[in-house]
């Protein structure tokens, strides 16, 4: 009997229980019903939102910028985003810079002609060298190379001078020279007189007047007409009219030069062609002229 | 000095102003020393003894040290005309004859004109369109056979 009492004592705590649970149940399955239509409401709204959003391109720009971050996460490590802190200060300066009117004046100006770039015409080098000579084109040009200049500098400050590339570039100037080379020589200095040989043990001299080396006379004021004809002898030469007057021509010459007529001279003051005086003297015309006549043998190549 | 023997025979492969010269200045200065020569002109320097070019030679700058010039500068458009144009006016005041004179008074002297028979090919040229300076076209056997105790210089 005992455990009978018992059971129906626990059976009857149970159904309380039951009943609790069940009440409890009926309570949620209420307050759901109130809910749903409210919920429904709100998630219609909340999905119209969002379905506007996503239209405007809201979330695309979102999930780029998560890439983005994830990127940047990936990318750099905690060091580098210290650093960046450290560093903001000057990329806020640079900024402020970059930001100051004038400056987005240029760059909006520059964007500007970027944007026209299909109408630009190509330039080859004449061209662009006669762009130069446009004012804008120079200023242009100017404030280019001041930025390159700027940058080098800093460049250059912040690395260690590097002593042998100073060596190479002094080592260069020298063997280049001066920067500013002469292209071309400048216009012939004047001939310095040609330097008398150094009087060699005179050969045998024709009528016993003294002779150079090379076969010419020591001193054209020794000459005689006799002098001359025994040199021309010499060469095989018989002295006719037009070979005396070459003769003559170029002893007159040398009276107002003071230097042995070349062929190119001859033509001029003896007034014959170049194929005369070879025919006359086939051998070194010029030469032998100078030798027959008792002068310096001709100086100059031509 | 003896010089009834001697002869020289000058070879002219290139086309730049400055560098015909030296080979007719060579010839010139040889035939006025009682030497005979005679030049041979080929590849490039068919120029020197062609009627339409022989007066618009031009000077190489680019990678030329000598000229004091940066290559990367002679290298520009119109600085061998202008370089040319500065040599002349200085040839012109130290009464350099031009190289079409040049080549009269080598004649004129007794050398010799030849062009390259092969160059000639290559160029697509006649001997019309040669200088009558120009005594021959031949191949270089012939010029071999014509400068036969000749010393041979090559410009």
């Amino acid at each position: 009997m005992q455990t009978e009492e018992i059971i129906l004592q626990r059976l009857d705590a149970m159904s309380l229980h039951v009943a609790q649970l069940v009440e409890r149940q009926r309570a949620r399955e209420e307050l759901f019903d109130e809910l749903t239509p409210i919920a429904r409401e709100a998630l219609a709204t909340a999905i119209t939102r969002l379905d506007a959003l996503d239209k405007q391109g809201h979330f695309a720009f979102v999930t780029e910028l998560a890439q983005v971050g994830r990127r940047v996460i990936e990318g750099f490590t905690p060091a580098d985003v210290r650093q960046l802190g450290d560093a903001i200060v000057g990329i806020l300066d640079v900024v402020r810079a970059l930001t100051r009117p004038e400056v987005l004046q240029i760059a909006t100006d520059a964007a500007a002609a970027m944007q026209h770039a299909d109408a630009t015409k190509p330039l080859g080098a004449f061209r662009a060298l006669r762009a130069t000579r446009d004012n804008d084109v120079q200023k242009g040009l100017g404030l280019l190379i001041d930025v390159l200049r700027r940058i080098g500098h800093g460049v250059n400050a912040g690395a260690e001078p590097d002593h042998k590339a100073l060596e190479t570039k002094a080592k260069l100037a020298e063997l280049l020279g001066p920067k500013r080379a002469r292209m071309l020589p400048a216009a012939a200095a004047p001939k310095p007189a040609a330097a008398p040989k150094p009087a060699m043990p005179p050969p045998a001299a024709p009528g016993g007047v003294p002779m150079r080396s090379d076969g010419h006379l020591a001193d054209p004021s020794g000459w005689t007409r006799t002098v001359g004809e025994s040199i021309a002898r010499d060469q095989n030469i018989t002295l006719d009219e037009p070979r005396w007057a070459l003769i003559d021509a170029a002893r007159a010459d040398f009276a107002t030069m003071q230097a042995s007529p070349n062929i190119q001279r001859l033509t001029q003051v003896a007034k014959v062609t170049t194929k005369d005086l070879y025919q006359l003297f086939p051998k070194a015309p010029a030469r032998t002229i100078a030798k027959i006549a008792g002068l310096p043998k001709p100086a100059g190549c031509l | 000095m003896d010089t009834t023997e001697r002869k020289v025979a000058i070879i002219c492969s290139k086309g730049g102003l400055d560098e015909v010269y030296p080979g007719l200045i060579l010839a010139n200065a040889a035939r006025q020393s009682g030497i005979e020569a005679l030049i041979f002109f080929t590849f490039w320097g068919l120029d020197a003894v062609t009627e339409k070019r022989v007066d618009h030679l031009h000077v190489n700058l680019a990678g030329n040290p000598a000229s004091g010039m940066p290559t990367m500068i002679g290298g520009l458009p119109g600085m061998e005309a202008f370089a040319a144009h500065m040599m002349k006016k200085t040839m012109s005041e130290l009464e350099l004859p031009t190289v079409r004179e040049m080549l009269k008074i080598l004649v004129d002297s007794g050398a010799e004109l030849y062009g390259c028979e092969l160059a000639m090919k290559m160029f697509k040229r006649t001997k019309d369109d040669l200088l009558p300076q120009v005594k021959d076209v031949i191949t270089a056997g012939d010029f071999f056979d014509l400068s036969a105790g000749a010393q041979i210089i090559f410009t």
